[in-house]
């Protein structure tokens, strides 16, 4: 199982995991470098949205009251690496042929309508820049700051690979394969407004079904995906996650207001699904095993170290990860 | 009036002293046992933590230098039973400890040293398992306390592969799975990927842990051997952790673009 030669050593789990992150680009490219075939080649996934209304929440609860969404998620289709076209060519990938727009997933900005971020000029001309430069990154700042292992931040980190929900009293944590977001329940005071993070400040409440989170102190470092979206260091997000009862999806909405570099406030729209028992591990999406125990039942663990990841080692930091 | 009523007082004074002794006494024991606990009874080491204690700078005994204050060490008998090749290597990684201390990159600080480093980490906690965020790197590190074992394989990990277990109220870690990436120090002190750890964490009360660990490295150590701290609760208002990816502060500086100036 590839799943668990990932996890062998530690080093080659970096490689790997960049190797995977291509292969993920790759793997989309290949798989549709064949001309285009009608849908029918191609399992049939539905690339809707599905229609999550805001409500009151029917499912489990957990003994502190807080909705039970506590697993493994992941986005339903598509890749990180293209905003507006989530099924569409990357930046930096060779030209091929794609499946008409219409029958590819829906742009992840579902507002405004035309599914584009309502750039300044100026701001889109950047995003153009970093998009020309992406492959031959002649200035650092060409350079993905993901590919230097910083965290892929909001919204991205909700739309690349897997991530864990944990609940406790007080807080919701998300684990992000690069990055946490510790959401805190509590109302306290967001941290002084100098204070800039790369996975933001995050103020949350349950709303029925909805968790409610509003970011600040957002370092705007993170890019969208490869197409090279960005926002400032001025912008404010507010998130809301809608709970489907049956514990099977939930949509992830950020309304994004940034005077800096928009015209008007837009948002981003993520449907996304559980992993469970019954799916079959997958490499950073769902990169889990069985743990080794004395019981029968089975109890499933993450399996990788979120190396790059959650702490700087990097894809190339460790000397031994060359190796 | 005679003296007569009061040695029939003092008997009864006697008695009010003993009682509120035994008051005292059992408040006492009340307070001992008033550490906070998850529902299934066991101790919850939920909370910010952090140690007063300079280890960080340099686990054994030392005078005052620049780089550190002076601190008669936390080591269960001084100094760490170096094999000789190994003790070479830690003087050799002292005379570079500026440059070579995988700190100074931001890299994960590994077991033990996150958790005597001079940061405060969280704990959150659940019967199945612990998270460990430590502020420096926002690192996560799992202690499973499900009756779980360490994976027949398994790579070598910067925190390593942590399973826990209780011994009365005292939460009992076995980690093993290390890189050898990790020092354990400022002062160069280190060990291979053979290292096995054994913590041991034990409410002294509702706010302080005390926190003892057990290092093992056939390739580097003559024999285990054993530091301890006592960590901290904090309890300043609002107090939370705020990420400190220090490893992007070398190239922070060219995200996001910016508006040109003309």
């Amino acid at each position: 199982m590839t799943d668990r030669t990932l996890t062998r050593s530690r080093p080659r789990n970096a490689a790997l995991l960049l190797a995977s992150a291509c292969l993920l680009a790759t793997g989309a490219a290949h798989a549709q470098s064949a001309p285009p075939q009608p849908a029918a080649a191609a399992p049939v996934v539905d690339k809707s949205i599905p229609k999550i209304p805001a409500g009151p929440w029917q499912g489990p609860r957990l003994p502190d009251g807080q909705p039970d969404v506590t697993g493994f998620w992941g986005p339903a289709f598509g890749s990180y690496l293209n905003l507006t076209d989530p099924e569409g060519i990357s930046t930096g990938e060779r030209q091929r042929n794609l499946p008409p727009r219409e029958q590819r997933a829906p742009s992840r900005v579902s507002d405004p309508a035309d599914g584009q971020v309502p750039y300044q000029p100026w701001a889109r001309a950047k995003v153009q820049e970093y998009q020309t430069y992406y492959a031959n990154p002649i200035k650092p700042e060409y350079v993905d700051p993901l590919a230097r292992c910083a965290p892929p931040g909001i919204p991205q980190a909700l739309y690349m690979h897997g991530h864990e929900i944990y609940q406790y009293p007080g807080y919701v944590v998300f684990l992000f394969d690069q990055g946490t977001r510790i959401i805190h329940l509590d109302n306290k005071p967001q941290l002084p407004d100098n204070i800039k993070l790369w996975n933001g400040d995050s103020r949350g409440r349950w709303e029925g079904n909805t968790l409610v989170v509003s970011v600040a102190n957002y370092n705007g470092k993170s890019k969208f995906g490869r197409s090279g979206e960005f926002v400032s260091e001025n912008v404010k997000i507010e998130e809301r996650y809608t709970f489907d009862t049956n514990g099977k999806r939930y949509n992830y909405e950020a309304r994004i207001t940034d005077p800096t570099v928009l015209t008007r406030p837009f948002t981003v729209t993520v449907p996304i699904r559980k992993y469970t028992e019954a799916d079959k591990p997958r490499p950073v999406v769902y990169a889990v095993r069985e743990a080794k125990h004395a019981g029968k039942d089975a109890i499933i663990e993450y399996a990788e170290e979120r190396a790059c990841i959650e702490f700087n080692s990097g894809h190339a930091h460790l000397p031994s990860a060359a190796k | 009036m005679t003296d007569a009523p009061i040695p029939a007082q003092r008997p009864r004074g006697i008695r009010l002293l003993t009682a509120g002794l035994m008051l005292l006494a059992s408040h006492l024991a009340f307070a001992h046992d008033a550490i906070p606990r998850l529902p299934n009874g066991k101790p919850d080491f939920s909370g910010i933590w952090q140690t007063l204690t300079p280890a960080d700078d340099d686990l054994e005994p030392h005078a005052a230098r620049k780089d550190a204050p002076p601190s008669a060490g936390v080591i269960e008998g001084k100094f760490i039973p170096y094999l000789p090749q190994a003790l070479a290597q830690k003087k050799k990684n002292f005379e570079a400890r500026e440059t070579a201390d995988p700190r100074t990159k931001g890299w994960t600080l590994g077991v033990p040293r996150g958790i005597y480093y001079p940061e405060p980490f969280q704990i959150f906690q659940r019967p199945r398992d612990l998270k460990l965020v430590f502020q420096f790197g926002h690192t996560v590190r799992t202690i499973h306390t499900n009756q779980t074992e360490h994976p027949d394989v398994i790579g070598d990990l910067l925190s390593g592969d942590s399973r826990g277990r209780w011994d009365g109220d005292t939460l009992v870690v076995d980690a093993r799975n290390f890189t050898d990436q990790t020092w354990l120090d400022r002062a160069g002190n280190f060990h291979s990927s053979d290292l096995h750890v054994v913590e041991r964490w034990t409410y002294l009360d509702a706010n302080t842990v005390e926190y003892k660990a057990t290092l093992e490295d056939p390739q580097v150590y003559s024999r285990p051997w054993t530091l301890g701290v006592i960590l901290h609760r904090h309890r300043e208002k609002d107090f939370q952790l705020i990420e400190d990816y220090r490893f992007t502060l070398d190239f922070d500086q060219y995200y996001p673009p910016k508006r040109d100036k003309n």
